[in-house]
């Protein structure tokens, strides 16, 4: 009778696993098959994601028909920019913050690990106008600099977490040979801490290219528009005339950043569980 | 000059920078940077006083000049709220050249001595490395997160909203609580929206974070059993939403959730239940209103959630239970514990414990989340308050706001909402910064 119950219950168990990953699955594999699916429209989807008579057409109409090509070289300026901005102005300040004392240390310690609870969207109004101000709007240098300052307050405390397990004494002694300052920094801090820099610089490369709400309150003009904003305009309202080319899009930039994910991923899995349990 | 210089030196500080250390120390380079410092600040003295009275009257309405002239009020606001940074940093600056002069003055009287001009450069010098190096974030963090948090917050003050009240043609005012009023007073449009709003802003926060929760939980649980073989590829399925970008899958379920072409309304359709529907009288017509029906809208928000969120939890979980310490467990197998009363009074008790940092974040993630909502239902459907207020029956807080700030350019209303949402944040904020090793061990 145990046996059996056991069986049973290892039964439900795998059925439940297996219609939930169907579920997992489903819309995934929808969008992939609707991107080489012919027809332009939802309507003519099959049910099953899979096409009988598989075609490359809706990619060749993505780069001659829309702009997609300069969406996604947009993003990808955005992202890379983002990236240099972010990983060096964090590891400087995260190498002083964590080498140095100086009076106003504790106090903007403190105000970054309030700021960074605030999402920066939540002062877009304000951003907006200040950008108009500065004469820095429908810029990418604008978007770029909203973006890094805001990324600053968490980063910079991720960073210095990490270069405060850097042993300080290995340091010292280079100093005792008469390094300076920067050459600590460029000779010794960082080649030490390479991993969590890799992961800072794929963060901050993955983090604007779904951003919504910014880009298209700082982005006005057609030619700057990223990629979000682009495949958002491309479905909203018209899902039945564009279903297939928008897939064929929305595979391309998918693609990239289930690699990434997937090189990121133990990292990540480790920085968020220290974010929650240690900290 | 010995005698008193501890009472002479702040005095001369205080009447004009650097004096004191000019005259009564003879320290002359570091009395010359700060009395050229305190010049530079007289000389600009009038623009700032200019710009900070810019900040309260906000200009003058002069239809009669040509657009490009009139007074802008909204870069007058900003340019008082910079000129008010300014100042405050000066007033900085001025008390640390007293409380400098004081010390120094006191050790002169004591001893004699005075910091020399090496000395003095040799300090600056250590100080400045760490000043120039952070001076590229601060001033990143001050122009883009902190100005933007306050002038955001005085922006609820003004009527800055289309259509009369925009710059650069017209101008704006203060006026006070006015627009609070408007969206507290009760019987209102606006309020009766607002209220519901954040009536629905609260119960989606919750319900995300609950069924991502368990929903996740539940995973981690049937992957966590010793017999199941191929958990790994399981595990790989279920991760599979997190690591595709969550806007690209909202757009696509936005598309499967389409009533009338979408595959699920076809599926149903397949099965003829929509024909049973529609005998039934549950349904008017072939389409099914995924979407367009507010309960039913707010249900599948509350799915797609649930199908983009649970992974995060998955993995935090999974991560926690296998770093569990074995000899507990072992110790309460001998005592006789059955497999639930492990799980119930052992496994589940240190999950909650050190997942509710997670559920809390959580939780303040999703009362701004803007995707989740707006790439699926913008908002709608639509109703009768919907009209005047702009207000769908699934927005929350975060769309309401960008609708209000992006589409009718009612501003102050806006920020009115994000002053909402920087109240409801900020004890999150508060919770996060108390519970971190540095404030709790009391060291940065």
């Amino acid at each position: 009778m145990r046996k059996v119950l056991s069986i049973l219950n290892h039964v439900l168990t795998y059925t439940i696993l297996v219609v939930l990953s169907v579920m997992v699955l489903y819309p995934i594999a929808f969008a992939i098959g609707g991107a080489f699916s012919p027809g332009k429209s939802l309507a003519n989807l099959n049910i099953l994601p899979f096409p009988a008579n598989p075609t490359l057409d809706h990619f060749d109409d993505l780069f001659n028909r829309t702009n997609y090509i300069l969406w996604y070289r947009n993003t990808f300026t955005i992202a890379v920019a983002n990236t240099l901005v972010v990983v060096s102005v964090t590891l400087i300040s995260a190498y002083i913050f964590s080498r140095f004392r100086f009076k106003l240390k504790k106090p903007m310690l403190m105000s970054f690990l309030i700021l960074q609870m605030f999402p920066s969207v939540v002062g877009v109004i304000a951003i907006y106008v200040i950008l108009n101000r500065l004469a820095l709007s429908d810029s990418y240098l604008g978007l770029i600099l909203v973006y890094s300052a805001g990324a600053l307050p968490y980063n910079i405390w991720l960073i210095k977490g990490y270069f405060d397990t850097f042993p300080r004494s290995v340091d010292e002694a280079a100093r005792v040979d008469g390094a300076g300052n920067l050459t600590v920094f460029f000779r010794i801090v960082i080649p030490n801490t390479l991993p969590i820099i890799a992961f800072l610089g794929i963060t901050s490369f993955m983090a604007p290219w779904m951003d919504f709400i910014l880009p298209r309150f700082i982005l006005r003009s057609d030619s700057k528009k990223t990629l979000a904003v682009g495949l958002f305009e491309m479905i909203t309202g018209r899902s039945n005339d564009n279903f297939t080319m928008f897939a064929a899009g929305a595979l391309l930039v998918a693609v990239p950043f289930v690699i990434l994910f997937v090189i990121n991923q133990k990292y990540l899995v480790k920085v968020m569980a220290a974010g929650a349990v240690k900290e | 000059m010995r005698k008193k210089a501890a009472v002479y030196t702040p005095a001369a500080s205080a009447f004009f920078m650097g004096l004191g250390q000019i005259v009564v120390l003879k320290q002359y380079l570091k009395g010359a940077l700060l009395a050229v410092l305190e010049i530079v600040f007289l000389l600009n003295a009038g623009t700032l006083f200019k710009a900070v009275r810019g900040l309260i009257t906000l200009g003058d309405p002069r239809p009669d000049l040509p657009v490009r002239l009139r007074d802008n009020s909204t870069f007058m606001m900003l340019d008082g709220l910079m000129a008010l940074v300014v100042v405050i940093f000066f007033i900085i600056f001025y008390a640390i050249n007293i409380v400098d002069a004081r010390k120094q003055g006191k050790l002169h009287e004591k001893t004699g001595e005075v910091q020399t001009t090496r000395q003095f450069l040799k300090n600056l010098g250590e100080k400045a490395f760490a000043y120039i190096g952070l001076s590229p974030a601060i001033a990143m963090i001050s122009f883009f997160v902190i100005i933007p948090l306050v002038y955001a917050v005085l922006l609820a003050f003004t009527n800055f909203s289309a259509p009369s009240h925009l710059p650069p043609n017209n101008t704006v005012d203060w006026v006070g609580l006015e627009t609070f009023r408007e969206m507290a007073s009760l019987g209102g449009q606006f309020s009766s929206a607002f209220l519901r709003t954040s009536i629905w802003t609260f119960q989606w926060a919750l319900l995300c974070t609950l069924t991502t929760y368990f929903g996740g939980l539940f995973i981690a649980l049937a992957l966590n059993e010793k017999k199941i073989r191929i958990a790994r590829v399981f595990r790989t399925i279920f991760i599979l939403p997190y690591a595709v970008p969550g806007a690209v899958m909202l757009f696509v379920w936005a598309n499967i959730l389409n009533g009338q072409f979408g595959p699920l309304t076809k599926i149903l359709r397949e099965l003829d239940a929509v024909e049973w529907l529609k005998n039934m009288g549950v349904l008017q017509s072939d389409a099914i209103p995924w979407l367009s029906d507010p309960t039913m809208a707010k249900i599948m928000l509350l799915l797609v959630n649930l199908w983009l969120g649970f992974p995060y939890f998955m993995m935090m979980i999974t991560g926690i239970m296998t770093s569990m310490p074995e000899d507990i467990f072992e110790a309460a197998t001998i005592d006789g514990a059955d497999k639930f009363q492990k799980f119930r009074y052992i496994t589940l008790p240190l999950l909650l414990y050190q997942t509710l940092p997670l559920m809390i974040l959580s939780f303040s993630y999703n009362m701004n989340n803007f995707g989740g909502v707006y790439f699926l239902t913008q908002g709608n459907p639509s109703d009768n308050l919907t009209t005047g207020t702009f207000a769908g029956s699934t927005d929350t807080l975060m769309t309401w706001m960008y609708k209000l700030a992006y589409d009718t350019r009612i501003y102050n209303k806006a920020s009115v909402i994000a002053i909402c949402m920087f109240v409801v944040i900020a004890p999150f904020a508060i919770y996060n910064f108390a519970r971190t090793k540095s404030f709790r061990e009391g060291e940065l």
